[in-house]
């Protein structure tokens, strides 16, 4: 317990205390991961809208396996980001392995067959008629598609909080091509792990708690936005 | 001459390797509603997607004041309703609303006109309401309210008040008629309610297996059902074959069409008005009893009072009855229904077997 205790007491102190590498963990945290989660949605939306709405040979083939992708390993990914990087790797000229960049490629894959295959479940819950009643009213294709998107917010707002909360606590592929470098690609997760590793428990167990304290946060403000108008 | 507003020309839909919509010629005129009758599957809905330009046609063309109109062209200038209101979430207004948001009205005329509908359809009072809270009546006012704000040339209607109980459906009904003849709006209403048809159309169209049958003056296509389809469909439930129609009404009567109502089961009579028949069935169905009898393998359509007069409860299926037929009731199947011919033909004719 009195590690536990001692957790607490130094995460706040953290928290409170304005030590300057915490709170840049912090923001490279959440700068990475809500970079990487729009880019997964950016990217997963027209996917899950195509795997929905689209009439196209493989259709459901093409659906089974982004629904398989929401159970990749993390490690998997940053595996398979880390030799496409790597120096003679396909992308090595490009420089970015051990970059925050790196992480945000490696995140946004891991998110990106949760967005879509949670975006493709949503906008199919909508009724195949209203997309034609829009039509109907006199809206283009994409606007009667953007209808849809909007009436589907709520169960789209719950992909886009899947694929945050999946990418802000894993901690594979953010070690695998960040490579946890104090001051350039130290995060929140890779930073819990060194201090475990360390045997310095109540850093590690402070670290997570600010981890959860964030999560919480994003999640909190998605859901508020999510239930607008309800009690 | 003006065109009509919207002319099919040779309209064909194609699915699944059969033509699913044959429309040689059907025009719209302004100001005139439309009605399209068809049992289930008749490919009336498909009719009404291609007019709202929500389904291309395999072939032919449609033209919009006589010029080819392309598919923003009849956007532009047409808003369907459809069988279930589909509205958005949020508020009635808003959903009031959505089709000039699409049509990119101005918003202070957006809010002027969205307020007049809805008092128009009195809906004004459920304004602020969230529209997932309404009523199937409620909702399809407010549908019907979203369609018409965008203030189309031609409103399309697609079995609008199939899912309304009795009582609102009425009220709906006569409210839409008074909507459609104070605004001039011309409207196509897909319907398989003749009742309906009767109460709202101008013209009617027929439509069966996806060809379209016959189409006219409503008051004409009602009372001269063109072949047995659409007697059925207009609801002439009994057909008579020619072979048993020229035996009981004369030479050269060919098909001729009754209402359930006009071919009466009776226990006995003159030969002459009353035909031998066979019991099948006895349905007791709404105001009358339904009755199927067999006359030379034909199954026909008759009626009895209700309830079941005893004689008829009695007499078991397969035992003689006999039917009569109230002649002024006859439709003579392909008759020329603008002349009206076929009613006066057939009358003299019954009148002459009367007679004699």
């Amino acid at each position: 317990m009195d590690v536990l205790w001692e957790a607490i007491t130094d995460a706040l102190g953290l928290l409170i205390g304005g030590d300057g590498e915490t709170y840049e963990i912090i923001a490279r945290s959440l700068r990475v991961s809500l970079t990487a989660t729009l880019v997964a949605f950016l990217l997963g939306l027209p996917l899950g809208m195509l795997l929905a709405l689209g009439r196209f040979r493989g259709r459901r083939l093409a659906l089974a396996a982004v629904n398989t992708g929401m159970g990749m390993p993390p490690v998997v990914i940053g595996l398979l980001i880390t030799v496409m990087l790597w120096r003679s790797g396909p992308f090595g000229a490009l420089e970015l392995l051990y970059t925050p960049t790196a992480m945000v490629i490696a995140q946004a894959v891991i998110a990106f067959p949760l967005v879509a295959g949670i975006s493709a479940a949503a906008l199919q819950q909508v009724d195949p008629d209203f997309r034609v009643q829009m039509e109907a009213l006199g809206a283009t294709r994409g606007r009667a598609l953007w209808a849809v998107a909007v009436e589907a917010r709520l169960p789209l707002l719950a992909a886009v909080m899947a694929g945050f909360g999946a990418v802000v606590s894993e901690v594979g592929a953010a070690m695998m091509v960040g490579g946890n470098i104090a001051g350039q690609t130290r995060v929140l997760t890779t930073a819990a792990v060194l201090e475990t590793s360390r045997g310095d428990f109540a850093a590690a167990i402070a670290f997570g708690l600010i981890l959860l304290l964030i999560a919480f946060s994003v999640i909190l403000i998605l859901t508020l936005a999510q239930q607008r108008g309800r009690r | 001459m003006t065109p009509p507003l919207l002319e099919l020309e040779h309209v064909v839909v194609r699915a699944g390797g059969r033509a699913i919509l044959d429309v040689p010629a059907l025009g719209l005129e302004a100001g005139t509603t439309t009605g399209v009758l068809g049992p289930n599957g008749a490919g009336k809905s498909t009719l009404l997607r291609v007019a709202a330009a929500l389904l291309e046609p395999t072939s032919g063309r449609l033209l919009l004041d006589g010029r080819a109109a392309s598919r923003v062209r009849l956007r532009a200038v047409t808003s369907a309703v459809l069988q279930r209101p589909l509205l958005r979430r949020g508020s009635v207004r808003s959903n009031v609303e959505t089709g000039m948001r699409f049509h990119r009205v101005p918003r202070d005329v957006m809010h002027e006109r969205s307020a007049a509908w809805m008092r128009r359809l009195g809906i004004a009072g459920l304004a602020d309401r969230p529209a997932t809270s309404l009523s199937g009546g409620e909702a399809q006012r407010v549908s019907l309210a979203r369609a018409l704000a965008v203030e189309p040339r031609l409103l399309l209607l697609d079995e609008p008040f199939a899912a309304l109980d009795a009582p609102t459906r009425g009220e709906l009904l006569a409210d839409l008629r008074e909507v459609l003849a104070d605004t001039g709006t011309a409207a196509l209403m897909v319907t398989h309610d003749r009742d309906e048809a009767a109460a709202l159309c101008d013209r009617l169209a027929v439509l069966h297996d996806g060809e379209l049958r016959q189409h006219g003056p409503a008051a004409a296509v009602l009372d001269h059902p063109a072949d047995p389809e659409c007697a059925r469909t207009l609801g002439f439930d009994t057909v008579l074959p020619s072979r048993l129609a020229e035996r009981w009404l004369g030479e050269g009567s060919g098909e001729v069409a009754l209402r359930a109502v006009d071919c009466q089961v009776v226990e006995d009579g003159d030969e002459r008005f009353a035909h031998p028949a066979v019991l099948r069935r006895i349905v007791p169905l709404g105001p009358v009893a339904r009755v199927v009898v067999e006359v030379d393998g034909h199954a026909l359509q008759a009626s009895a009072p209700v309830p079941v007069p005893a004689w008829l409860q009695e007499r078991g299926v397969g035992r003689p009855v006999r039917i009569h037929l109230r002649m002024e009731g006859a439709r003579r199947l392909g008759g020329s229904p603008a002349t009206g011919e076929t009613e006066s033909a057939l009358g003299s004719a019954a009148h002459g077997r009367r007679q004699s």
